[in-house]
């Protein structure tokens, strides 16, 4: 998944965005409002972790911005504020879930899981097809039960076609989803990762659609 | 206020009237003194004339005579009249008994008193008296007479006079009434300006300084609760940015020495957040209002702490939520303090309860919400003592030890009651609490109360 992290304490931000990178998401990471308008303006996000108190603005002031201009975009907020009236406002301006500073890690994972998995952005838990279980939310695959290790990179393309397994993901989607990893994207780079996991996985799981795409064979 | 009002009104009354009539009453024995002694003074000018002529033409002693009393008049009746001569020899007399001169009356003329009478003396030969006698008796009784008749309209007057003022003062009263029962609502939650509108001038100033004292209190619970805000604020974030880099470390670093040292310090810092909750949600159970003016759903604020609390990773046990009867139960209680208090006591049990154990809460339509759980039954002594803070019960579970007494603290300002029993009602282990909230809080009769059991 790609997702914007909103966040001006730079401890925070740094460990969140690094924990949810690990995780096999692509964060860009934006100090304040005006900066995650100039991500959100170019990028579309599968998710956002939203602080309130943020040094140009009030973030549930941008859950609403956001209702209205990227309603597909799901908002996790992330506040010290734990008073149950900032809950409530922030659910009603539109966010899917609120989530009090400090907090573990592991809950933010799981937290970030459960949005994504109703948005229809994040795998069910344990999808199998053929000889292939994937543990999504352990990241852990199996193929005929001997445990398969990928990459980060190759976690977030097989994650972009289980979140619509059958449906064809565009070349571009997959992209902007590799971006984030700070690496150069060349033009044969999809090709490349794509490859790389069909030799893990299997190959006649991963159908090339030309001129659109790829998909995940679910026969 | 009243009573004494009116009391002190009739004591003041009666005072002022009996001051009145004894006045009066000392007036109109001067007034009756004077009447009687012209009465004297006529009847003697009248009788003068026709007693000479007698004593002229009759001027011996076996002349005696007892002369006829006129009966027509009572005033007249009382009094006595004899004609006598220089030498105290009695010529004519009206008394019933053998005459002799009246006693220390010496025949002077005008008016001279005895120890019984009053005499007027007036000569009307050269050696032949009138005298006129009345008793001071008769005077007493005339005086003591018109005494009783001033008197008694005044006691027949007074509780009438009473009640008036009774019913005058309760209507006068009437807008302190209000008054006072404004600044009790006030007192119970609702610190929104009384206005001074429809009272009457003089109390109008104590409207508008109970105003500006609501004011200084509002903004002084305000700026309160802005500094538990935003210290909350500040110190959460650097706490979650702590143990977010420390999650981090742990994750980076290999098994070791070092490890455990960093697993430690994850869990100082886990609890040092969960501890600032804690100490800004008692904070804030002290200083804040419990009761609000208008009435929220208590099975939506329910439903919005379970589901926070579910998706907490270290509650493994699943929360089950008992509303059947009751879709929805409005109170007007603060939200912000009933969600600590409830928040408080699930966190309590899922914390003590057996772990995977379901924990139960149930809502019903009598404002009862009762949260229960599996595990082991808290002895009573315990039971009694565990809503001290800091007090933690015998259990090897991870808490702060508030929790509990920031619940009790929260059900005394919400005005509801709380009660703790162990084991559960129904069940022979676990621990349940169970709060009622009331229709009409009873902070504004009294504070709430704690029950154990």
């Amino acid at each position: 998944m790609r997702i914007l992290l909103i966040e001006d304490d730079k401890d925070l931000g740094s460990a969140v965005r690094e924990h949810t990178m690990a995780d096999g998401h692509a964060v860009d990471w934006a100090k304040d409002l005006s900066e995650a308008r100039g991500y959100a303006s170019v990028v579309s996000y599968e998710l956002a972790l939203l602080d309130i108190h943020l040094p140009d603005g009030n973030g549930i002031e941008y859950v609403r911005e956001m209702s209205n201009r990227l309603p597909s975009t799901p908002v996790i907020i992330v506040s010290a504020r734990d008073q149950i009236s900032d809950r409530i406002e922030a659910l009603n301006a539109g966010a899917c879930d609120y989530l009090v500073k400090p907090f573990d890690l592991g809950e933010l994972s799981a937290r970030i899981r459960a949005v994504a998995r109703r948005h229809g952005q994040f795998p069910e838990p344990i999808f199998s097809v053929g000889k292939l279980v994937i543990h999504s939310a352990e990241r852990r695959l199996y193929r005929d039960g001997q445990e398969v290790h990928l990459t980060a990179r190759e976690w977030a393309i097989l994650n972009c076609l289980l979140c619509r397994p059958g449906t064809v993901v565009s070349k571009g989607k997959i992209e902007e989803t590799l971006y984030s990893f700070g690496s150069e994207i060349e033009s044969n780079t999809v090709e490349v990762y794509v490859s790389r996991l069909r030799k893990k996985i299997g190959a006649h799981l991963i159908e090339t659609v030309r001129g659109m795409g790829y998909r995940l064979v679910v026969r | 206020m009243t009573r004494r009002l009116i009391l002190l009104l009739g004591a003041a009354t009666l005072v002022g009237w009996v001051s009145v009539a004894a006045i009066a009453a000392h007036r109109l024995r001067t007034v009756i003194n004077r009447d009687a002694d012209r009465l004297m003074e006529i009847t003697a000018l009248f009788s003068a004339p026709g007693y000479a002529l007698l004593a002229k033409r009759n001027p011996e002693a076996d002349a005696l005579l007892r002369i006829p009393h006129p009966r027509s008049f009572e005033d007249y009746w009382t009094m006595r009249i004899q004609v006598l001569k220089a030498d105290g020899e009695v010529l004519f007399y009206s008394m019933e008994v053998p005459p002799k001169p009246f006693p220390s009356a010496p025949l002077d003329e005008g008016f001279r008193d005895t120890a019984t009478d009053r005499i007027y003396t007036t000569k009307i030969l050269d050696d032949v008296f009138l005298q006129v006698a009345q008793p001071f008796s008769f005077r007493d009784q005339k005086v003591k007479s018109a005494t009783v008749k001033v008197f008694v309209p005044i006691l027949i007057f007074l509780p009438i006079n009473i009640a008036l003022s009774w019913i005058v003062i309760r209507r006068s009263l009437r807008p302190v009434e209000i008054l006072r029962r404004e600044i009790e609502l006030r007192d119970g939650g609702n610190l929104s300006p009384m206005g001074s509108s429809g009272l009457p001038a003089e109390l109008a100033p104590i409207a508008a300084s109970v105003d500006r004292l609501l004011e200084r209190l509002r903004t002084a619970l305000n700026a309160e609760r802005e500094f538990a805000e935003n210290s909350a604020h500040e110190l959460r974030t650097p706490i979650a940015a702590s143990l977010a880099q420390m999650q981090r470390l742990l994750a980076e670093i290999p098994e070791g020495q070092a490890k455990t040292r960093a697993r430690g310090i994850e869990r100082s810092l886990s609890n040092l957040g969960h501890l600032v909750e804690k100490l800004r949600q008692l904070a804030q159970a002290e200083s804040g209002i419990g009761i609000a003016d208008h009435a929220i759903d208590l099975v939506q604020m329910v439903r919005l702490v379970i589901d926070d609390l579910g998706k907490k990773p270290q509650f493994a046990g699943p929360i089950i939520l008992d509303v059947d009867d009751c879709p929805t139960l409005m109170r007007k209680v603060d939200v912000e303090l009933f969600a600590i208090l409830l928040r408080n006591l699930i966190e309590n049990a899922l914390t003590h309860g057996l772990r995977d154990a379901t924990t139960t809460v149930s809502v019903r339509t009598d404002g009862t919400i009762a949260i229960a759980n599996a595990g082991p039954v808290v002895p009573l002594p315990e039971l009694k003592a565990i809503t001290r803070r800091f007090r933690r019960g015998a259990t090897s579970a991870v808490g702060s030890g508030l929790g509990l007494s920031i619940a009790s603290t929260v059900i005394e300002r919400i005005g509801g009651s709380l009660e703790l029993a162990s084991p559960a009602r129904g069940r022979e282990d676990g621990f349940e609490a169970i709060i009622r909230i009331p229709r009409v809080a009873t902070t504004e009769l009294g504070v709430g109360r704690i029950v154990r059991f």
